[in-house]
Formats: C-alpha cells, sequence, structure tokens
C-alpha cells in the first residue's frame, strides 16, 4: 500500500527554474525508499512539497489514497502526519534548549503537556540524545544536533518521515548509527521513511526502493537492485554504483566473470564470490 | 555568555527560574535603595556565597567574573569622584590647574565609593542570576511574567543564533586568514568589510530556511514549546527573605555607626 504518492507534480520557482516536472511517485507503507538525485535534481522541493510547505502549481499529493487539500485544516494535518528533517540542524533547531526545541512541534499539535512530555521523553531516548537535554544546543556536535532535530520531528508521531541528505556531514559511524535509527523506526513503529541522499553505498544497505531523479523528472524507480542493472541512467545524472557494485561490474565487464549484476553489499558480494570460485573449482 | 556556560553546569539549573528571579530582584532593589557602601559589599559577598555554595561554582570563577566589571566601574568611579574645583575649596588631593583646583575632595570621594560598592552589589544579584539560569529558562519566566510574546520570542531565537551566526562569521575569517586576507590594515578593512556583508546575507538566507523548517513543523505564529519539568525550588523563598533581612541589618547597624 502507498503511504505517500505524489502524482503528476509540477513546480517552477520565480526565477522560472523548473524543479519538479510532472514528478510521480509513490512511497510504500513502513518502507524505506531512497530518492537519490544530484544536486539541484528537484529533491528538496519535492519534499517540501510533500510535506505543504511548497504547494504544487499542478499535480496533487495523495496522502494514505487521500488526496492533500491546502487550506489551513488539511496543512496541519498533513504536517502531522508527514515530518521533515532538513538536511542543516542548525536550520531545524531554533532553540537553545534541546527538551523545548523537540517538544515544538508537540505543542502545536495542541496535545495536552502530559502527552507532550511523554512523547519528547519517548523521542528523545529513541534518538539517543536523552543525556544531552541538560546541554545547550550549541554544545552539541553536530551528529548530535541530526539526532536531536530528528527527536524535533518524532514527537508529532508522523507516519511518513521524510529526511534530506540525512548521512551529510556524519563520520561513518554517525552515518550508521542514523541509519540503524530509521530501520529501527520502519520496523518497530512500521513507519515510512523517504530519504534524499546521493551517499549511493548506503542505498543497497537501507533502502527497501530507490527513485532516481533528475532534472525534475522521475527517471527510475524500483529496488536498489533493479536501479543498479542500469548504471548509465546512475552516471549520466552525476551519480554512480555502490563500490561493491562497481567492482562486481568490472569483474563481470573487464574479467568476463560470470558475476551478479545486482549485487551490491559486501554479504552478497562475499556469497557471489565464493559461488564462482566453487564453480571454477572442478 | 561566558556566564551561560556555567549556568547549565549550575546546581540550581533545574530549579524553576522564578524564584530565582525573585530573589535576584528583591537583593537588588534593597541594594539599590540602602545606597551604602556596607550594603553594597555585604550584598556581593553574600551573593558569591550563594552563587558558590548553592550552585556549586568555584570562587576563582566568581572572582574572575567580577573582574570585567571591575575595570568599568572603577574608570566610571574615578571620572565621576575627581573634579575641578574653585580655589580655597577643602580637598584631599588636588593640583592647581591656572586659578581652579583638580583633585578630591572627601564629599566626592565618599559619593564614589558608594556609587562603586551599590553598583558591585548588583553586580552580585545579577551574576546569582546569571550564573545559575540559562538564557532559556529565563525568556520562559519572562514569558509567565507577561512580558510581550514577540519580544521573549525574539530574545529566544537572537539568542540562538548569535552562536549559528558567530560560528559562520569565525568559519569565514579563518577562510579569509589562510589566504592571507588579514595582511596590512587596507587589506584587513577590505576583508572585513566582506565578512560582514557575507555574514548578513547568510543571515538572511537562513531566516528564509528557518521559516520553512519550523513551518514544516506546525509553526503557526507562534514558537509555543514545554521545557523539561522544573524543582519548584521553595528553599530560596526564605533564602530571599533572609538575604533582604541581612542587606536591612547591615544598612541599620551602617546608620548606627556612622553618624
Amino acid at each position: 500500500m502507498n503511504a505517500i504518492q505524489a502524482e503528476e507534480l509540477c513546480y517552477t520557482y520565480e526565477d522560472g527554474t523548473v524543479a519538479l516536472d510532472h514528478v510521480s511517485f509513490a512511497a510504500q507503507k513502513g518502507k524505506i525508499t531512497g530518492i537519490l538525485g544530484a544536486n539541484g535534481a528537484g529533491k528538496s522541493t519535492l519534499f517540501l512539497s510533500l510535506n505543504g510547505v511548497i504547494t504544487p502549481k499542478s499535480g496533487r499529493v495523495l496522502l494514505g489514497g487521500e488526496p492533500v487539500r491546502y487550506d489551513k485544516k488539511g496543512l496541519t494535518e498533513l504536517r502531522r502526519r508527514v515530518g521533515i528533517v532538513f538536511q542543516d540542524p542548525d536550520d531545524q533547531l531554533f532553540s537553545a534548549d534541546v527538551y523545548r526545541d523537540v517538544s515544538f512541534g508537540g505543542v502545536n499539535l495542541g496535545l495536552p503537556p502530559e502527552e507532550v512530555r511523554r512523547r519528547v521523553e519517548e523521542a528523545l531516548e529513541r534518538t539517543g540524545v536523552s543525556h544531552l537535554r541538560d546541554k545547550p544546543t550549541h554544545a552539541l556536535s553536530y551528529g548530535q544536533k541530526k539526532r536531536a532535530a530528528i527527536a524535533g520531528v518524532l514527537v508529532m508521531e508522523p507516519e511518513v518521515l521524510i529526511l534530506d541528505e540525512p548521512t551529510a556531514g556524519l563520520d561513518p559511524q554517525g552515518v550508521s548509527d542514523i541509519m540503524r535509527l530509521l530501520l529501527q523506526l520502519r520496523d518497530e513503529l512500521g513507519m515510512t521513511v523517504l530519504i534524499a541522499t546521493h551517499d549511493m553505498d548506503i542505498v543497497p544497505l537501507y533502502c527497501d526502493y530507490a527513485c532516481l531523479l533528475g532534472g525534475g523528472k522521475v527517471l527510475t524507480q524500483g529496488t536498489p537492485e533493479e536501479l543498479f542493472a542500469h548504471p548509465e541512467a546512475l552516471r549520466a545524472n552525476h551519480l554512480r554504483l555502490p563500490r561493491i557494485a562497481h567492482l562486481m561490474e568490472v569483474l563481470r565487464d573487464v574479467d568476463g566473470l560470470d558475476a551478479d549484476r545486482s549485487v551490491a553489499t559486501i554479504g552478497a558480494a562475499r556469497r557471489e564470490i565464493l559461488r564462482m570460485l566453487k564453480e571454477e573449482e572442478p | 555568555m561566558g556566564t551561560d556556560r556555567y549556568a547549565y553546569q549550575s546546581r540550581l539549573r533545574r530549579v524553576s527560574p522564578m524564584p530565582k528571579l525573585l530573589l535576584t530582584a528583591v537583593t537588588l532593589v534593597v541594594c539599590l535603595c540602602c545606597d551604602s557602601v556596607a550594603v553594597g559589599l555585604f550584598t556581593l559577598v553574600g551573593m558569591g556565597v550563594l552563587v558558590t555554595a548553592l550552585g556549586g561554582l568555584s570562587p576563582r570563577v566568581y572572582l574572575h567574573f567580577l573582574k570585567i566589571p571591575l575595570v568599568f566601574l572603577a574608570v566610571g568611579c574615578i571620572t565621576i569622584v575627581a573634579g575641578s574645583y574653585p580655589a580655597g575649596t577643602e580637598m584631599v588631593a588636588a593640583l592647581p590647574v591656572g586659578d581652579r583646583l583638580w583633585g578630591f575632595t572627601a564629599g566626592g570621594l565618599w559619593l564614589g565609593g558608594r556609587i562603586f560598592c551599590k553598583a558591585l552589589g548588583t553586580i552580585g544579584c545579577m551574576y546569582f542570576l546569571a550564573l545559575n539560569t540559562p538564557v532559556t529558562d529565563l525568556t520562559m519566566a519572562l514569558e509567565k511574567l507577561h512580558v510581550p510574546r514577540l519580544l521573549v520570542e525574539l530574545m529566544e531565537l537572537i539568542y540562538r543564533f548569535i552562536f549559528v551566526l558567530s560560528e559562520t562569521a569565525a568559519n569565514i575569517r579563518t577562510a579569509q586568514d589562510s589566504r592571507l586576507g588579514y595582511q596590512g590594515f587596507r587589506r584587513s578593512v577590505s576583508s572585513l568589510g566582506m565578512l560582514a556583508s557575507m555574514v548578513f546575507l547568510r543571515a538572511w538566507r537562513k531566516a528564509d530556511r528557518i521559516y520553512t523548517a519550523l513551518e514544516s513543523r506546525g509553526y503557526t505564529g507562534s514558537l509555543a514549546t514545554l521545557t523539561d519539568a522544573y524543582r519548584p525550588g521553595w528553599g530560596l523563598l526564605p533564602l530571599t527573605a533572609l538575604a533582604a533581612a541581612g542587606q536591612m541589618a547591615v544598612w541599620f547597624v551602617e546608620g548606627r555607626l556612622l553618624p
């Protein structure tokens, strides 16, 4: 089932830049979908329109099968159900107090204070920043700010969580921590997660589906393996294969080995190489 | 801003800002009204004891923070105390310049001393607040005291983004410096000008992005938030009374001893 769906979305900025050109795509409920695209491919505009910050010039957004209305009530509803975590946490954390910042979305929903507090505690716990509540925002590291920003969105208990470049600027440990958090949200809460990224190596590991965006259009979509089977499309859009998939491509095309194109993770590559070795033996 | 770092480590950090604000306000008003050397010094020392004993700040840090305003105070008081008087005035120390005397009179010294000590006392009061209360708690308290929302929200945003902007400025400055942007006076001035305009532009763009981010979290014109639970801090109320009583007692005794 589709949690959120875009149909023929079009958006042009005031300066004439066409950001979205008849974009149609769907994100399945309880799955992680990666939106891949180079800088300026329209990822951020798409995300803003999915949350109602941007009203598309034409086309529509369907949330749980229902078209989104852009009146005050419809927008409040949309923003409650679809949360965005922005790329730069400094754009999102407006309060010098972590606890207060996280509570903001909950208060805006008009929930009773006890319920907001319960949700804040849960969000702080889940994102692992509970111990930072006594620190001012400006004393946090970049990764900690990012987690606090995610907590600030989780507090609204959205059905769809959208993250713009969640791994940008993080160290490898930070990347795997954040991505594992997203897996947890998917598995434990059944949350639908959308991530914009050009960090290709995380795609086969964490994404269930992927969608290639270029020049404001959806170029291909499918499972990561399906996308990696057509490296030309990725390369034409300033992206690349994950390192492992690239290795497999070289083994296949340069060395003439019978390597599977869709292999993109270390685990799958290991199995594939062992299989090829076994076939060589006799 | 230096004080804020210590406020977050204070043992009174989790105490509701209201009683802290009350203690500060009461002692400050009493100190100002008594207008006496002894009360000023008593307040300064008393606040020092409260900050170190209750808040857990090291006395060295407290003294360090006193050094900064001390310089301003000293300069300010000297300009009040020193003056020119007509020849024949009774002076403590003076230099004749033309037909007038430049120097200090006994009355002037007393006045300067009183202002100096009174100001020191009020600084002590303010430090009690600043070293135990993070700015965000303070703004929350102001909101409860019905200070206009707009003003309070502006204070909060400005406070938060001072740090973001100063980081931006520091980064730009490093980038300029690494390309020799600050060698020589002329180049420094032009680099600094560029830095200022860049910081302004970035702030402008940032404001846009912050607005978008707030909107996506359901912002409808007010930055309403909840704070983490406070301890009520009732214990500070009798302490406030005690401090004020101490100040009054010192004032009374001083009045008796000095005619």
